[in-house]
């Protein structure tokens, strides 16, 4: 029971995860560490991910068909691989931002009628 | 693939490249390259693990899921092995059952002959009004092979025994003779050797002989030498052409193959004896219905060239395998509808369980999908679980299936044909394995549904073990289903039951208890001449007589209720008035004069012969009474002349009772007229091969075991090379004449017992499951005065009405289907579909099984302690 508990927690992280890799890939292609450190720049170093875990998140992107991958050298002149977002990831990411707004929003909803109750 | 080799190849190094540059990153900010490290180390997280996530992303998921969920699964059920066990025996008695009727329509009906392209072949029969199949005459035959052009290859048969003398001790040998092209029709050549040629159809050829495998294995050590030898059968040298491959057969097991050539010339050289099976195969192309029109030219041309014997007759062609399954696939079909219904049954039974089961894992699915599990992973689950169990049971049902069907073949040795190619083999495999499959998802899809469904938070909420009334609900429909099904299957073993019942009410119009008949081979040095013949069978049967216990006891050429046919025509007076297909015909019985008294055939008129009817006097015959009562009905036939085609105009002496040659329950519309001569007044051309045909019966108290070896011993006691065989008492001739009814009957009474027990099993479960929710109800009605025998009556009378209700559904559904059944198979005799004692009957035990189920859990419930149960709160 417990390795699935967490199994399936992860799969909750990963899902928010691959929409942030989708959208930083947007800007370019960018090699793994290039991508760790602008979800954390982004996100003003809210999110604290581990940055390991995007690893699996990216394999599993590459498997879907939504990021591909090149050969590159990084900016301290190093052979690095690189990460772009396909036509395919494009779709994907247009569609998992629109799921993303309406979650948001609704959660939103929710809660501002109870800051309100808070408050009287 | 490819891909995700090259990726997780380069995996590690993309880490330590990751590691590095955030390590970089670190030192620039000041840190010592030390703490820079440490720091990067911690920011990556668990480097081991985050490799293993990214190898589970490349992996396929479902089969890991699918382990996961086996593993789960196995744990689950091992918790609770009662459950688990039950439920797989259970399927494997349903799933056996199934298998085991399939393997036997497999071999029987579905499997293609043994031949090349053998929807090509057929069997081709002449044919006269009111008979179908009738056996082609050589020289008919000799005609379509030579003006028809449908067939790429014709041949004729005939069936023969043979006693085999030479080489070793004297054996009794099942055989052909056959023209030569048979084994080319049918595709197949022999392994050693060669084939006859056309040479061999002529007479006075040298006598040549194709054996099987089996013989040349036992008789000959697989020699290569055997070939070209001679052997000696009945007391003829034939010289050894070939050796067929190993397991060649056609429709017997035959191990010698002669040319019809070599056989007896009155079998192919008369135009009105019809005694030629012919086998041919349809060129490319060319349709049953084509070739039929062909025929039927060719037999009209027949009709016009020899009024006399082939006026009238027409053609028939069968596919040949339609002609070796014959009417038992409409039997098995039947059968494997019961066991249907069987395993359905079962699957109630399981379904019932695993509801019972699910209800109380409501929690448990709760807290799963709580924790994210969606609803589609629960169901699979579940259906891992039942898969699991089916195939398990799936497994254990292959047992059950190989020895059932050992046991029923060992019961019923001739009762089937192509019965030696049943077995368990791969396409019974499949059926095992998909029918497992099948029943797994469908009596696991609604315990799965239903728990997926179930409502987390009132689950959660309540410590309750789950929702029970909705559950109730499906297992009583199931349990309705079941008594329903149940009572379908009882009604058809029943109703087979009362028609046995009533064949054995049938009087055959002779005493079939404490008669042996048996074959005797005679030393072809006794059987030279006719007259040495005649002489050899009366002596033989004097010694026989003298055994002490043999009360009487004379031979027959057919052995009444045994199938064999010796059938022609027959007219009253001396003047033949029309061709001898529309000429009446009859059955003939070649007999000894005592056959009357050892058979206690029952004498009506005149006398039976005496030893006093010879080849020299005056030729009589005596009839049966269907044929006096046809023939003549205004005059004592006694004295009338008959003339008898192939034989003599001779002179009633006799009307004896009809005997019921073609079964007990026969409408008699074929050959139902009987006629009986004396084997000693046959001519001598006919002699031998009557004689060959000749069973003799013997009419004594004692048992087979005791008379037998009494027997042998007079038999051997003329010479060495005498063999006795096809040992039968006439009660064995009458059950296997009812095999069609018999096996049938047995198996469905089996299944019908089988779905009796699981469905008593399933009504027992779902009250006592009932009575356990109730238990507090139970208290509360008791507490307020309510008295045992009212909460007896209560349990009693909710199983009884599920019961009621199952037995009125499936009294409609048996009404239907044994209308249906009796209206396309001679299954039912002396019974009608919608017989009432059946039915009743038949209910009667069913209510009575329920309320024994249910007894159990209601002296349960009446013993409910009040206070107990209250306080179970």
């Amino acid at each position: 029971m417990s390795t699935k508990e967490q199994r399936e927690r992860i799969e909750l992280l990963q899902g928010t995860l691959d929409l942030l890799i989708l959208r930083t890939l947007l800007l370019g292609p960018a090699h793994g560490h290039a991508i760790a450190k602008a979800i954390e720049f982004n996100s003003d170093d809210v999110l604290q991910v581990e940055q390991g875990s995007l690893y699996p998140a990216l394999h599993r992107l590459i498997k879907r068909g939504w990021v591909s991958v090149e050969a590159g050298i990084s900016e301290n002149n190093r052979r690095a691989k690189f990460y772009r977002l396909t036509t395919k990831g494009r779709r994907q990411l247009a569609v998992e931002t629109s799921k993303w707004e309406r979650l948001a929003g609704a959660i939103a909803r929710i809660l501002r009628p109870a800051a309100q109750e808070g408050k009287s | 693939m490819r891909r995700r080799k090259r990726m997780l190849e380069e995996l590690d190094q993309d880490i330590r490249d990751h590691i590095e540059m955030e390590t970089q990153e670190n030192i620039e900010r000041g840190l010592s390259p030390e703490e820079a490290r440490y720091a990067a180390l911690r920011k990556f997280g668990n480097v081991t693990r985050v490799a293993e996530e990214t190898r589970a992303a490349w992996s396929s998921m479902w089969i890991e899921q699918l382990l996961q969920d086996l593993s789960y699964g196995i744990r689950a059920l091992r918790k609770n092995p009662g459950f688990a066990t039950v439920i797989v025996l259970t399927l494997a008695l349903g799933i056996g059952a199934n298998t085991a009727i399939f393997s036997v329509v497999r071999a029987v009906v579905l499997a293609p002959l043994p031949y090349p392209q053998p929807d090509r072949l057929v069997m081709v029969w002449e044919s006269r009004p009111n008979v179908k199949t009738l056996s082609a005459s050589y020289p008919d035959f000799l005609e379509w092979q030579r003006n028809t052009r449908s067939f790429g290859m014709m041949a004729a048969l005939t069936f023969r025994d043979y006693d085999l003398t030479s080489a070793g001790a004297p054996q009794h040998l099942n055989g052909m003779e056959v023209s030569s092209g048979f084994f080319a029709t049918l595709g197949v050549e022999p392994a050693k050797g060669h084939d006859f040629t056309p040479l061999e159809d002529l007479p006075h050829g040298t006598p040549a002989v194709i054996i099987s495998d089996r013989l040349w294995r036992t008789r000959f050590a697989s020699s290569p030498q055997a070939l070209g030898k001679s052997i000696l059968l009945d007391g003829t040298e034939y010289t050894i052409f070939g050796v067929l491959p190993p397991g060649f057969r056609f429709i017997s097991d035959a191990d010698v193959y002669t040319s019809l050539a070599q056989g007896e010339p009155l079998l192919y050289n008369d135009r009105t004896i019809h005694a030629i099976v012919s086998i041919a195969r349809l060129k490319p192309g060319v349709s049953i219905g084509q070739a039929e029109g062909e025929m039927s030219a060719v037999q009209e041309s027949l009709d016009r060239l020899y009024p006399v014997a082939d006026g009238n007759l027409g053609a028939n062609i069968v596919p040949l395998k339609q002609q070796i399954v014959g009417d038992v696939g409409g039997t098995l079909i039947l059968l494997l509808g019961a066991v249907g219904i069987v395993l359905l049954i079962a699957c109630a039974n399981v379904a019932n369980l695993l509801l019972v089961r699910s209800a109380a894992r409501t929690r448990e699915f709760a807290i799963r999908s709580a924790l994210g599990a969606s609803r589609a992973r629960v169901v699979r689950q579940l259906l891992t679980e039942s898969v699991l169990l089916a195939m398990t049971g799936g497994i254990l049902g292959l047992i059950v299936a190989e020895l059932g069907v050992s046991q029923m073949l060992a019961e019923f040795p001739q009762s089937l044909p192509r019965a030696e190619t049943i077995g368990v083999n791969l396409p019974v495999l499949l059926f095992a394995f998909s029918i497992s499959l099948a029943v797994g998802i469908a009596f696991g899809l609604a315990p799965a549904r239903k728990s997926s469904r179930a409502d987390v938070q009132s689950s959660l909420k309540s410590g309750d073990r789950g929702s029970t009334r909705s559950h109730l609900g499906s297992q009583s429909a199931l349990v309705i289903i079941q008594m329903a099904l149940t009572l379908v299957l009882l009604v058809g073993a029943g109703l087979l039951l009362r028609s046995i019942g009533g064949l054995r009410k049938v009087n055959p119009g002779f005493n079939t208890h404490h008669v042996v008949t048996f074959k005797v081979g005679l030393s072809p040095s006794l059987t030279r001449t006719a007259s040495d013949t005649r002489m050899a069978y009366q002596q033989l049967l004097d010694r026989i007589r003298r055994i002490p216990g043999v009360q009487a006891a004379d031979f027959t050429n057919i052995v009444p209720l045994s199938e064999q046919d010796n059938g022609g025509p027959f007219w009253v007076g001396p003047q033949q008035s029309t061709s001898m297909q529309d000429a009446p015909h009859a059955l003939y019985f070649e007999t000894g004069p005592e056959y009357l008294n050892t058979m206690e055939i029952p004498l009506l008129r005149g006398r039976f012969f005496t030893p006093a009817d010879t080849a020299d006097s005056e030729p009589v015959i005596v009839i049966s009474s269907v044929l006096a009562n046809t023939y003549f009905r205004d005059q004592d036939p006694v004295g009338q002349t008959i003339t008898v085609a192939h034989w003599h105009t001779a002179r009633v002496i006799g009307v004896v009772g009809n005997v019921r040659h073609w079964g007990l329950g026969d409408p008699g519309t074929y050959n139902p007229s009987q006629i009986y001569i004396s084997f000693y007044q046959l001519s001598d051309q006919w002699i031998p091969a009557f004689a060959r045909a000749l069973s003799v019966a013997v009419r004594t108290p004692l048992d087979v075991a005791t008379i037998m070896p009494a027997v042998r011993n007079v038999v051997y006691g003329t010479g060495g090379d005498q063999p006795v065989y096809s040992v039968r008492t006439m009660q064995q001739v009458v059950s296997e004449s009812m095999a069609s009814q018999r096996l049938p009957m047995i198996l469905l009474a089996v299944f019908a017992a089988l779905a009796l027990f699981l469905a008593s099993v399933g009504i027992y479960g779902v009250i006592s499951y009932s009575v356990t929710q109730r238990v507090q109800e139970i208290g509360v009605r008791m507490a307020l005065g309510a008295a045992k025998r009212q909460i007896f009556k209560m349990v009693i009378g909710q199983g009884l009405r599920l019961a009621l209700v199952g037995l009125t559904i499936g009294a409609a559904a048996a009404l239907i289907l044994a209308r249906l059944i009796s209206s396309f198979s001679h299954l039912l005799y002396g019974v009608g579909p919608s017989d009432p004692v059946t039915f009743v009957s038949v209910s009667l035990v069913l209510t009575g099984v329920a309320v024994l189920a249910c007894y159990i859990p209601a002296r349960r419930a009446s013993r409910v302690d009040p206070m107990v149960a209250l306080r179970r709160e």
